[in-house]
């Protein structure tokens, strides 16, 4: 008989007594008779360093397979004998075990939820440092010194003549200067504020700001690319309102409402019986600042707008304290799995 | 800025219900963001007539007041000093519900039935005036709603001002809005100023030592002036605009000021001591006392009216005490100037003071309306102060301010709002608002003085926008610019980060960024920390210059909120102050914490946590990302326990530092339990990540596996003889993994036992028996040469 023919019976013979195996140790037996080490594939699979190398090949390749086969065959049989099989007290309530997922906090998740809208739309997102010059936090958009602009931005200064950008909207300029139009772009992070810590103020916050730079760029792209975003991110029934409002940086400038997404307007708690939620604010980049980053005001055109994260965030899952945003409490951060 | 509603329909002659005039105000940029009733306080107030006072026996301060009320006659206790028979007085009836939560009730004071009360200012929350009762006009028909008597059928429009918009801190700028929104004509009151024969130049005049800082200042005499309470009406449009009524000249400045937007100063003229008004910078440590009493050590950067010698107010923020309006005042000496906006910004700051003079010169008044500010005061003080105006204003303006000219063009308007406007709607809105226009195309555009924000043609663009609505301005519906951008390195990779580690299980926590200098200090006294100069608080002096300090702060938190297991992590920046070369420094960090037991569950009993959780947490960022192999390197720190403390690196790549917080470090964050903290730099993690992956052919001979166990030092590394084996075996050796680890009773002190499992393969070929045995015998012979292992295979 040939080695061939000798692997295909053993094959067909373990076939059948495992199919005979009545109990778990009579399967191991089986599996030790076959597959163990002085097994009787084994030991076929053994002797292939004898046979010439045409017919080694061929062989080889049958004892492997049949050697993996009869491997599944045993696993799958054993399970007819596993303990718990058919059993009644078998109790699928317990827990599952293995470790539990981690969370991503919640302001970086609605920060990316944000910014992958966004990405939908064609912006890419571009960063920038934390510790900032009065140079591109204030200067390059058109907060002269000594401006009561200033004021509505509370800024804490560090040592050695900079300052923490007190909105991520400096990243503007830098990357203004270092592109060419058309120039869309989103810039997320972490800003700061000289405020006392309160429920409703933090010394940190972060913001998603964004800008397009383009020929024939209007109010109305703006507009629209707002509706879009608000729409998408907020749900698709709602209303949006412009209101005229100042930005040194933009002009004209507008504050944007939404109505509210608790009570589709109809006026409750949490815009204080309004009907409307601010949202973000927005504008036409003020033709300065367009002229600070050495472009022509006269050929391009722009738009900008900027929302605060945790303002969105709270907004969304009704979150009273802004506090609780970064104490990082375990118990608040899992809510957001 | 608090403004009459009534007033501003005076001015406009409009009908508008106050909600209109408030949602087309918001919806041109002047946001209103509350409404108050004035007669809020004011239902079932009658007035009613003192008829009659007695004294209630055993009591000192109370009377009992016989009131009538047209047809009804009640009897009242009253404890005001100032009460009489024959006033006419506010009487709260059964049911009325006052300010400061009062409801009238029946009530019985020392045996004396009392059903209903004589209000004081701030019970009918007119004011802060609680000093007595309010005493009405002599005219009041009793039995009448004090609504009615009082005129108080009226609401404070709150408005939230934006920065660049001064002329709306005025009655007349708001009403100018309304003009321009609702297409009317503000009636501008008209009087005629009678001026006596005297003439003002002959008893003051006025120099400008600094006209960069007083570019204009006018000034006007009136004499024989009567200092008394100012009448209803004018109390009543300063309490409609949240300003406290004090005495007639003080009302009327004040009354003026709301009306144009323009702050005037009163002095007694007997007390200004001289008849030279000069206004100069303030010397240096100069003295000077503001009217609230307050003295003032001054600088140069503080603008100072003076009489040519002492400093008699600070000019454009507050009057000083030695010149200021008393009861027996009867010559005055007024003010109306135009001062540069920031240097009254300067000398405020510099003073400490915020006051509604210094809030409309810093953000500009209108230097061209100061001759009719002064008049209208003028006319006001002789009419109701019974004064003798001087003749004419000493005006002194050495640099005159001239309205800005701009030229507007029509479609350029159009097509940066995205608007087919015509030509002869942004007319119609511009005029509307004062402006001067001639031409048509482009329009030449004159922009009065009160509005110092327009200054070039966007500025003219936006109050097209604003005027016609931005609701007028379409939805673009489609997108413009690039459609597709990639998505930033760091960006996906922090992302990419987040999925791995949530995967493992670790929570991210996020931090502010502040810190506490002490305890940077603590954590590593040589590490430079950059200072903020201006704190909110002194425990977040710095900007934190380890994310440890972040990871420690919030394992503090949860351990006191009772929280004692975690895994976390936070991805975030860590700052310096700039190096010997001026470069900043700020690095993008991930911190991995655990500490406490792992979950554990009704299968695995909870275990602690210790360094190879965390070494598993970068494994699988290891993986994730394809890094190369992770060294660890001994280094000494101040906040690591020393015998678990390592710097990583891959290759010659510095990535991070891990190890455990040492005991007294984690003592003074009050943490009573072992932490272990790695932290990674993101910036050398993204050089050494790859991304493509070439495919390997799945294996197709079977695998060999085999264990081993040995025992051997127990300084010797796993790593090491993990590495040996793989050496020895080369690529046969298919994984190596560690799956038991003893050193204990049954084992020698000093000695460990290690349970290695080798899985061999070949891509070649089926591996034989002997090939299999001759490999092990290899690795069993360097293992036992190289570290003296005791080796038993299994």
């Amino acid at each position: 008989m040939s080695l061939l023919d000798e692997v295909t019976r053993l094959e067909t013979e373990a076939l059948r007594e495992i199919k005979g195996a009545d109990s778990l140790e009579a399967l191991n037996e089986l599996q030790i008779k076959y597959l163990g080490r002085k097994g009787l594939v084994t030991a076929v699979l053994k002797t292939l360093g004898t046979l010439p190398v045409d017919e080694r090949k061929t062989v080889g390749a049958q004892a492997n397979r049949a050697h993996q086969d009869l491997e599944n065959h045993f696993q799958l049989a054993a399970q007819k004998f596993s303990t718990t099989r058919g059993k009644k007290d078998f109790d699928p309530t317990l827990p599952g075990t293995g470790p539990r997922t981690g969370t991503i906090h919640i302001v970086n998740r609605v920060m990316g939820e944000i910014c992958h809208t966004f990405y939908g739309i064609g912006f890419e997102t571009a960063r920038g440092p934390h510790v900032e010059t009065d140079h591109y936090n204030f200067e390059m958009l058109n907060f002269p010194p000594d401006h009561p602009a200033r004021d509505m931005q509370d800024t804490f200064f560090v040592e050695g003549g900079r300052l923490l950008r007190t909105h991520t909207t400096p990243v503007q300029p830098r990357e203004l200067e270092k592109r060419k139009p058309p120039v869309k772009i989103i810039t997320p992070g972490k800003t700061f504020r000289n405020e006392e810590i309160s429920t409703r103020a933090h010394v940190s916050f972060h913001q998603v700001d964004g800008f397009l730079v383009d020929e024939g760029v209007t109010m109305a792209d703006l507009k629209g690319a707002l509706v879009a975003f608000c729409k998408a991110f907020f749900g698709s029934g709602l209303k949006l309102k412009f209101r005229p409002s100042f930005f040194p940086f933009t002009e004209p400038s507008a504050e944007v409402d939404i109505s509210c997404f608790l009570c589709n307007g109809v006026g409750c708690q949490l815009c204080k019986y309004s009907g409307w939620l601010e949202i973000l604010g927005c504008g036409m980049i003020h033709p300065k600042v367009l002229e600070n980053c050495g472009y022509d005001s006269e050929k391009y055109t722009g738009y900008a707008f900027g929302m605060g994260v945790e303002r969105v965030a709270m907004l969304k899952y009704k979150i009273n304290d802004i506090r609780l945003l970064f104490n990082n409490n375990l118990r608040f951060l899992r809510q957001f799995a | 800025m608090k403004v009459s509603y009534k007033w501003l329909l005076e001015l406009t002659g409009l009908d508008w219900p106050v909600e209109k005039v408030a949602e087309r105000l918001t919806l041109s940029g002047t946001a209103c963001e509350e409404i108050i009733p004035l007669s809020k306080y004011l239902d079932k107030v009658v007035v009613g007539e003192v008829i009659d006072l007695q004294k209630i026996e055993g009591a000192d301060k109370i009377k009992k007041a016989t009131v009538v009320t047209g047809r009804e006659k009640y009897d009242l206790v009253c404890g005001a000093p100032n009460v009489a028979v024959g006033q006419k007085v506010p009487v709260a009836l059964l049911g009325a519900r006052l300010a400061g939560d009062i409801t009238i009730k029946k009530v019985k004071i020392r045996g004396v039935e009392s059903i209903g009360m004589i209000c004081s200012e701030r019970e009918l929350g007119l004011s802060d005036d609680h000093s007595g009762i309010m005493v009405l006009d002599g005219k009041a028909v009793p039995g009448t709603s004090v609504i009615d008597e009082l005129d108080l059928d009226d609401y404070i429009m709150n408005f939230e001002l934006t920065p660049n918009r001064p002329d709306s801190m005025s009655v007349t700028g708001i009403a100018r809005d309304l003009q321009a929104l609702a297409g009317v004509k503000i009636r501008k009151p008209v009087f005629e100023l009678k001026e006596a024969d005297r003439k003002t130049a002959a008893y003051i005049k006025v120099d400008i030592e600094d006209a960069v800082g007083c570019p204009r200042y006018a000034a006007r005499i009136i004499d024989g002036i009567t200092i008394a309470g100012s009448p209803w009406w004018l109390k009543k449009k300063l309490i409609a605009a949240g300003i406290r009524p004090i005495c007639n000249v003080v009302d009327i400045t004040n009354l003026v000021m709301l009306e144009t937007g323009n702050p005037l100063h009163a002095f007694d003229l007997k007390l200004f001591g001289s008849d030279r008004v000069l206004v100069r910078k303030a010397r240096d440590k100069e003295k000077f006392v503001t009217l609230d009493g307050e003295e003032h050590e001054l600088s140069p950067d503080v603008l100072l009216i003076t009489n040519g010698n002492t400093g008699v107010a600070a000019a454009g923020v507050m009057g000083g005490l030695n010149s200021e309006v008393k009861t027996d005042t009867h010559t005055i000496l007024l003010e109306a100037a135009y001062f540069n906006p920031r240097i009254i910004r300067k000398s405020r700051k510099y003073l400490g003071l915020v006051t509604e003079s210094s809030t409309r010169f810093e953000k500009g008044v209108d230097p061209n309306n100061i001759p009719y500010a002064i008049d209208r005061a003028a006319y006001y003080f002789k009419e109701i102060g019974g004064g003798e105006v001087l003749n004419g204003i000493v005006d002194c303006y050495p640099q005159p301010i001239f309205p800005v000219k701009i030229s507007f063009r029509p479609d350029r308007c159009n097509s940066i709002l995205g608007t087919a406007l015509s030509s002869d709607r942004m007319k119609e809105i511009l005029s509307g608002l004062d402006f001067e226009i001639t031409g048509s195309n482009p329009l030449n555009v004159t922009v009065p003085t009160f509005r110092p924000d327009i200054e070039q043609e966007i500025d003219l663009i936006e109050e097209i926008a604003r005027i016609e609505g931005y609701a007028a301005i379409p939805d673009t519906e489609v997108n413009i610019g690039p459609l597709y951008t990639p998505v930033h390195f760091v960006d996906r990779f922090e992302d990419e980060v987040r999925s791995v580690l949530t995967g493992s299980g670790f929570d991210e926590i996020l931090g502010h960024g502040l810190a506490d200098s002490r305890q940077a200090k603590i954590l590593n006294p040589d590490l430079s920390r950059l200072r903020i100069i201006n704190p909110v608080s002194e425990d977040l002096d710095i900007m934190r210059n380890s994310l440890i300090l972040t990871a420690l702060t919030v394992v503090n938190h949860n351990l006191s909120h009772r929280l004692i297991d975690m895994r976390l992590f936070e991805i975030g920046r860590a700052y310096f102050p700039p190096d010997k070369d001026g470069n900043w420094l700020e690095e993008d960090r991930i911190s991995l914490t655990v500490s406490g037991n792992t979950s554990g569950s009704w299968r695995e009993k909870p275990r602690p946590q210790d360094f190879y959780d965390l070494k598993r947490a970068i494994e699988n960022l290891a993986l994730h990302f394809h890094w190369p192999e992770i060294t660890f390197q001994e280094i000494k720190t101040n906040f690591f326990d020393e015998s678990i403390s390592y710097k990583l690196s891959s290759g010659p790549t510095d990535i991070g530092l891990i190890g455990k917080i040492a005991e007294p470090v984690a003592k003074k964050f009050d943490i009573k339990q072992e932490v272990y903290i790695a932290e990674l730099k993101i910036n050398p993690l993204i050089t050494i990540s790859r991304e493509a992956v070439i495919f390997e052919p799945l294996p197709v001979y079977p695998a060999a596996p085999r264990d081993l166990a040995l025992v051997v030092d127990v300084n010797v590394k796993v790593g090491d003889i993990i590495k040996l084996i793989q050496k020895t075996a080369g690529p046969t050796a298919e994984s190596v993994n560690v799956f038991d680890l003893y050193s204990g009773e049954q084992i020698r002190k000093g000695k460990k036992s290690i349970g290695i499992a080798i899985t061999y393969r070949s891509p070649e070929k089926s591996l034989t028996g002997d090939e299999v045995d001759n490999l092990q015998g290899n690795i069993m012979a360097e293992l036992k040469k190289l570290f003296n292992a005791e080796i038993r295979e299994k």
